[in-house]
C-alpha cells in the first residue's frame, strides 16, 4: 500500500513540474509578431459591460460599412479585465481589439511593445479634422503614438431642471460665485446641491476644485513636480471642508445611484461625465425637459480659459495580433464621422471627433466648442495608480469625515514620493 | 411549549425574509417609480417587465445552458469523488489518511483571487480556456475539498461493524461503497450537492476569467454586466436580474427539501 | 487499493488549486507587473508586508471577521436545526433561512447595501419604530461597518450551517433516542446528553468551514465598503487582491496570499487535529 502512495505522490510531482514549467515559463521574450490573415469580425474586449447594446450596433454598422463585423466581449469587473489583459499577452488569446487606459497602464504595455503602434493613423487623423490635436499627447510615448481614442467624455454639472425652477433659478451660473448662490437658493429650497459619493468617484470634487483655481499646479501634481503637501493643494483641501460643514453635499455614503438621486430630488446637481447622459435616459429623463447640464465655471475667475476636465480612453490592439491589416481597416474606419455619430448616439453621449453629428443638442455643442476649453485630463488617469490608490482612501474618509486634511495629504505624499523615486 | 418553540421560529424566519421582502418589492417597481427613501412600501407590480428587461439586457438565455451544466455535472463528480476520498480515508483506513485528508481539505484554503490568472495561463496554454469542458473541471476541483471533508466525517459516523460484514458477505470494495455506504448518505450527498450547485451557479470570477464566449460564460458573469456605473440599468431592472436568477437554486432548496424532513420529535422543549 | 479511491479528490485538487498556488508562492518572491517576467527579489515583500501599518488594521479586522462567523452563524445554524428537527413544519421553517444562500451576490449586495446606507432601509425601520440609531451611517466607521457586514453574511450562512447540522442530526440513530426519551430525558438535557455528542463530526465540518471562510471573505466586503472608508474595513484579503489587481504588484499580493493561506492553513489544521484526534471512528 505505501509503495502505491509512493508511486502515486512520484507521478504527481512529475506531472506537477511539466506543468508548471508550461503556464509558468512562458512570460520571457515579447511574443512574435504571427502572420497576418485578414478576417471578416474581430473580437472587441472590454472593461463596459453595461455598453453591450452600443458596441453591437456599432459593429452592425462597421459591417455595413467597410466589410468587417465586431463581436463585444464585456468584462464587468475592470480589475479582473486588466489582468486579464495584461496575462493575454502571452497566450494566444491575445487581443486584437481592447480598451484600456492612458496613462501608466497605457505605458507599462508600450514599455514591453506589446501595443501595435499608430502614428500614421493619428497623423492623418489629425490631418483630416477627425481626432483634435489636443487629445494626442495621451497617446504619445516617445514620439509615437499607440492606439486610437475610444470616447471623450467632458465633466459637467447635471441638475435637474424641475428643481431649479421650484428654488426659483432663472439662468445657469457663468461663475464660481453665481454658482454659489446657485447652491445657497437650492439649500433654500430643502434640497442638498451637489453629488459625492465616498467610493471611487470621491476625487471628483477635489479635482473640479484644483483645475478650476490653478491648472498648472494640477498638471505639476500628476507629473510629480508639485506636492500634495503643498500650500496651494492644502488650500483646496480646506476650500472643500468648508463645502462640506456647509452641508452643501450629499450624503456620501448613500448606496442609491446618482441618475436615481438626480431624478428623485435627493440632489440638484451632479458633477459628472457626459456619459452621465445615458444613465440618466435609462431612468426615462429627457434631456433638456427634465435635465440639462452647464460648464462648470472656474473658481478663479481671473484664468484665461475654463478648465474642462475631460476622460479618453484608448482602443488598442496587441502588437503581435494576427490580424494586423483587419484591425487597421477596422480602426481607419473608427475615427470617421460616420462610425463615431453612430458610436456616439448609440450611447447617447458625445464623440471625440467634433465632426460627429450628435442627436443632443446641449451635448453637439460643447462638441463643438471643445478647443475653447483648457482640457484637463481627469485626475483618475493622470495619477499615477499607487498614488491614486492611496489618495481615494484618503478622499473617501475626507469626505465622510472632514478634518485636518494635513496628515491624509501626507500620507498621499509619502506614496507620491516612493513612486517618482522609482521612476528615476 | 412547543408553541413558544414554533412561535420563535415563526419570528426569526420573518426577520429572516426581510430582505428577500426587500428585493421583491424593489424588483417590481417600475424603472422610473423607484425610491430610496421609501425602499419597503410597495409601488406597482412591474416585476415581469423588469424580468423580461433584465434578461434581454443581459442576454441571460445564452448562458443558460451552459450555466445548467456545470452546476448539475461538476458537483455530481464532486460528490462522487469527494465520497471516494471519504470512504478511502475512513472505511478503508488508508495509511496517513490524516495527511491525505488534509492535502485534499487544503484546495480549499487558497484564496480564489490569487489562483485566477496562473489558471487562466496553464488554460490558455493546454486548450482548456474558453471550453466547457475546461469550466466543468476546474468547478469540480474547487467543489471537491469541501465533499471531502463532509463526507469523510459523515463516514466516521457509521459503525465500523458495517463494513466488517460486508467484507465477509463478499463484495468488492468498489461494490461496497457504491451499494452500502453511498445509499447510506443520502442526505448528505444532497446537501453537499445543493450547496456546491449553488455556489457554481453563483460563480463570477472563474467564469469571468476562464472564459468568454457566450455558449461557454455562465450567468453571473452576464448578469453583473447590468450593474455599471458607465451605462448600466436602473436599480430594480438589476434587482429583477438578481432576483431572477436566483429562482432555479431556489427551486432547487425547495425541491430537495424531502431528503432533510426525516427526524425525530425531540418532544416537551 | 485504498489509495485509488483517494486518488482522484487528491489528483484534481493538486492540478488544478494547488498548482497555481505553486506559481504565486514563486511570485511571492519575486518583483512582478504581469506584463514582464518576473524578477527575484527574495524577502522583500515579505519585509514590505510587516512594516505596513494598514496591515495591523487588516488583520484585526481579518480577527474580527474570525471571531464573528465561528460565533453568530453557528450557534443561529444550531438552534434552528435543533428546533426544526422532527418538527412537523420543520422543512418549512427552515425555509426562510436556506433561502438567502440561493440568491445571488450580487442581489444580497445591493440589497444589503440599502439595508446599511444612511436613512437606507435599517434606517427607515428604526425611524418607523420610533427606535434610536434611525440616520446612523453604519457603514461609515470601523469598527462598525466590520460587525455590519458580518451580520449580513451571517444572513447567509446561518441557514448553510443549519443545513449541515440537520445532516448531522439525521445521523444519529433513533433508538437509543427514543428509549432516553422514554426515560424522561426532555428538552435541553436531551441535547446535551444524547444530541450534541454525536454532533461533533458535523460541528468539526461547520466550524472548520466557517475558519476556512472567514478568513477567505472577499465579495461581500468589497461590493459594500470596498474596504473603506479610508481602509477602515479593509481585510488581509481584499489587501491581497488590490495589490494584485489594482496596483498590479503581484509580487506584494502573492505575499499576502501566502501569508494568509498559511495562517488559514495553520488554523484549521490545528483545530482539526484537536478534534479529530480523539474523535475516531465510533463503534
Amino acid at each position: 500500500m505505501q509503495r502505491n502512495n509512493r508511486k502515486a505522490l512520484a507521478a504527481l510531482v512529475i506531472a506537477g513540474a511539466l506543468a508548471l514549467s508550461a503556464c509558468g515559463g512562458g512570460g520571457a521574450a515579447a511574443p512574435k509578431k504571427g502572420e497576418d490573415k485578414p478576417v471578416d469580425s474581430l473580437k472587441f474586449y472590454n472593461d463596459k459591460g453595461g455598453w453591450k447594446d452600443a458596441f453591437t450596433q456599432v459593429g452592425a454598422a462597421s459591417k455595413k460599412d467597410v466589410g468587417v463585423g465586431m463581436e463585444p466581449v464585456g468584462y464587468s469587473d475592470s480589475n479582473t479585465y486588466t489582468a486579464f489583459i495584461r496575462s493575454s499577452f502571452r497566450t494566444k488569446e491575445k487581443a486584437d481589439l481592447f480598451t484600456w487606459h492612458t496613462g501608466k497602464e497605457l505605458q507599462d504595455l508600450v514599455d514591453q511593445k506589446l501595443v501595435a503602434e499608430t502614428t500614421d493613423q493619428w497623423t492623418k487623423a489629425i490631418a483630416d479634422g477627425n481626432i483634435p490635436e489636443q487629445l494626442k499627447q495621451y497617446f504619445t510615448f516617445g514620439d509615437k503614438q499607440y492606439c486610437v481614442p475610444l470616447n471623450a467624455g467632458y465633466w459637467v454639472m447635471y441638475y435637474n431642471k424641475a428643481i431649479f425652477k421650484k428654488a426659483g433659478i432663472t439662468q445657469t451660473p457663468k461663475t464660481w460665485a453665481e454658482l454659489t448662490q446657485v447652491a445657497d437658493k437650492v439649500k433654500a429650497a430643502g434640497v442638498k446641491p451637489f453629488y459625492q459619493t465616498n467610493i471611487l468617484f470621491s476625487f471628483v470634487w477635489f479635482e473640479t476644485l484644483l483645475a478650476g483655481k490653478d491648472p498648472d499646479l494640477y498638471d505639476a501634481l500628476a507629473a510629480g513636480k508639485a506636492k500634495y503637501t503643498d500650500p496651494g493643494v492644502v488650500e483646496v483641501m480646506n476650500e472643500w471642508k468648508k463645502m462640506i460643514d456647509a452641508g452643501y453635499f450629499s450624503d456620501p455614503g448613500a448606496k442609491t445611484e446618482p441618475q436615481a438621486q438626480l431624478k428623485n430630488g435627493d440632489v440638484a446637481m451632479i458633477n459628472f461625465g457626459t456619459w452621465f447622459s445615458g444613465n440618466l435616459n435609462t431612468l426615462k429623463m429627457k434631456a433638456g425637459t427634465d435635465y440639462d447640464f452647464f460648464v462648470i465655471p472656474n473658481v478663479n475667475p481671473d484664468l484665461p480659459k475654463t478648465s474642462m476636465i475631460f476622460e479618453t480612453g484608448p482602443v488598442c490592439s496587441a502588437a503581435a495580433s494576427d490580424h494586423a491589416s483587419t484591425v487597421k481597416k477596422w480602426t481607419d474606419w473608427w475615427v470617421t464621422p460616420q462610425a463615431q455619430t453612430a458610436w456616439a448616439n448609440s450611447r447617447g453621449d458625445l464623440s471625440f471627433n467634433p465632426k460627429a453629428e450628435v442627436k443632443d443638442p446641449g451635448l453637439a455643442q460643447l462638441n463643438k466648442d471643445v478647443n475653447g476649453y483648457r482640457l484637463i485630463n481627469r485626475w483618475f488617469e493622470a495619477t499615477p495608480v499607487p498614488v491614486a490608490n492611496k489618495a481615494l482612501e484618503v478622499f473617501g474618509a475626507f469626505v465622510t469625515k472632514p478634518g485636518d486634511p494635513m496628515p491624509g495629504l501626507q500620507k498621499i505624499q509619502a506614496e507620491a514620493d516612493a513612486y517618482w523615486a522609482k521612476q528615476k | 411549549m412547543s408553541k413558544v418553540k414554533t412561535g420563535f421560529l415563526v419570528l426569526l424566519g420573518l426577520i429572516w425574509l426581510a430582505p428577500v421582502y426587500l428585493l421583491i418589492v424593489n424588483a417590481s417597481k417600475s424603472v422610473d417609480g423607484y425610491d430610496a427613501k421609501t425602499v419597503w412600501k410597495p409601488a406597482g407590480f412591474s416585476l415581469f417587465a423588469n424580468f423580461g428587461d433584465a434578461w434581454s439586457k443581459a442576454a441571460l438565455g445564452d448562458t443558460l445552458v451552459a450555466t445548467t451544466m456545470y452546476s448539475v455535472v461538476a458537483p455530481v463528480l464532486a460528490v462522487l469523488i469527494g465520497a471516494a476520498a471519504g470512504y478511502a480515508i475512513v472505511v478503508l483506513r488508508l495509511k496517513r489518511g490524516f495527511l491525505w485528508f488534509v492535502f485534499i481539505f487544503g484546495g480549499t484554503i487558497f484564496p480564489l483571487q490569487m489562483i485566477l490568472m496562473p489558471l487562466f495561463s496553464g488554460y490558455a496554454n493546454s486548450g482548456l480556456y474558453d471550453t466547457r469542458t475546461g469550466m466543468i473541471i476546474v468547478y469540480t476541483a474547487i467543489s471537491v475539498p469541501f465533499s471531502a471533508f463532509v463526507m469523510r466525517n459523515f463516514f466516521t459516523g457509521i459503525a465500523r461493524s458495517v463494513f466488517e460484514a460486508a467484507v465477509v458477505d463478499g463484495g468488492g470494495l468498489f461494490r461496497i461503497f457504491r451499494s452500502i455506504y453511498l445509499p447510506m448518505a443520502g442526505s448528505a450527498l444532497a446537501a453537499i450537492f445543493i450547496l456546491q450547485a449553488t455556489f457554481v451557479w453563483n460563480d463570477l470570477l472563474l467564469g469571468l476569467t476562464l472564459s468568454q464566449s457566450e455558449s461557454v460564460r455562465p450567468i453571473m458573469p452576464a448578469l453583473t454586466g447590468l450593474q455599471s456605473t458607465y451605462g448600466g440599468a436602473a436599480l430594480p431592472t438589476v434587482l429583477a436580474g438578481g432576483l431572477l436568477v436566483s429562482l432555479p437554486t431556489v427551486i432547487l432548496f425547495l425541491a430537495a427539501q424531502r431528503f432533510f424532513s426525516r427526524g425525530l420529535a425531540l418532544g416537551q422543549f | 487499493m485504498a489509495p485509488l479511491f483517494g486518488l482522484p479528490a487528491a489528483g484534481v485538487v493538486a492540478l488544478l488549486l494547488y498548482l497555481p498556488f505553486l506559481w504565486t508562492t514563486y511570485v511571492s518572491f519575486t518583483d512582478y507587473d504581469g506584463l514582464a517576467s518576473p524578477v527575484w527579489s527574495g524577502l522583500a515583500n515579505y519585509k514590505a508586508m510587516f512594516s505596513d501599518p494598514d496591515l495591523i488594521g487588516a488583520l484585526v479586522n481579518t480577527l474580527l471577521w474570525v471571531a464573528g462567523m465561528i460565533t453568530l452563524p453557528v450557534v443561529l445554524g444550531l438552534l434552528v436545526a435543533v428546533l426544526t428537527y422532527g418538527h412537523k413544519w420543520g422543512t418549512w421553517l427552515r425555509l426562510p433561512f436556506l433561502l438567502p444562500y440561493a440568491i445571488s451576490g450580487v442581489a444580497v449586495g445591493v440589497i444589503w447595501g440599502f439595508v446599511l446606507q444612511p436613512d437606507g432601509a435599517l434606517g427607515q425601520a428604526l425611524g418607523f419604530f420610533g427606535l434610536p440609531g434611525a440616520h446612523t451611517g453604519w457603514l461609515q466607521s470601523g469598527p462598525g461597518n466590520t460587525l455590519m457586514m458580518i451580520v449580513a453574511t451571517t444572513w447567509q450562512a446561518a441557514g448553510v450551517n443549519a443545513l449541515l447540522f440537520v445532516v448531522g442530526l439525521q445521523s444519529i440513530p433513533t433508538e437509543p433516542l427514543e428509549a432516553a426519551r422514554l426515560d424522561g430525558a426532555d428538552g435541553f438535557k436531551l441535547f446535551r446528553y444524547h444530541l450534541w455528542p454525536q454532533l461533533r463530526a458535523i460541528t468539526t465540518v461547520v466550524i472548520g468551514l466557517s475558519i476556512v471562510g472567514s478568513l477567505k471573505t472577499f465579495d461581500v466586503v468589497w461590493v459594500m465598503t470596498q474596504g473603506g472608508p479610508g481602509t477602515s474595513s479593509e481585510t488581509l484579503a481584499l489587501s491581497m487582491y488590490k495589490e494584485t489587481f489594482v496596483l498590479n504588484d503581484y509580487g506584494q499580493g502573492a505575499a499576502i496570499a501566502l501569508f494568509l493561506s498559511l495562517v488559514t492553513f495553520a488554523a484549521s489544521v490545528l483545530y482539526l487535529r484537536y478534534q479529530l484526534g480523539d474523535a475516531r471512528e465510533q463503534g
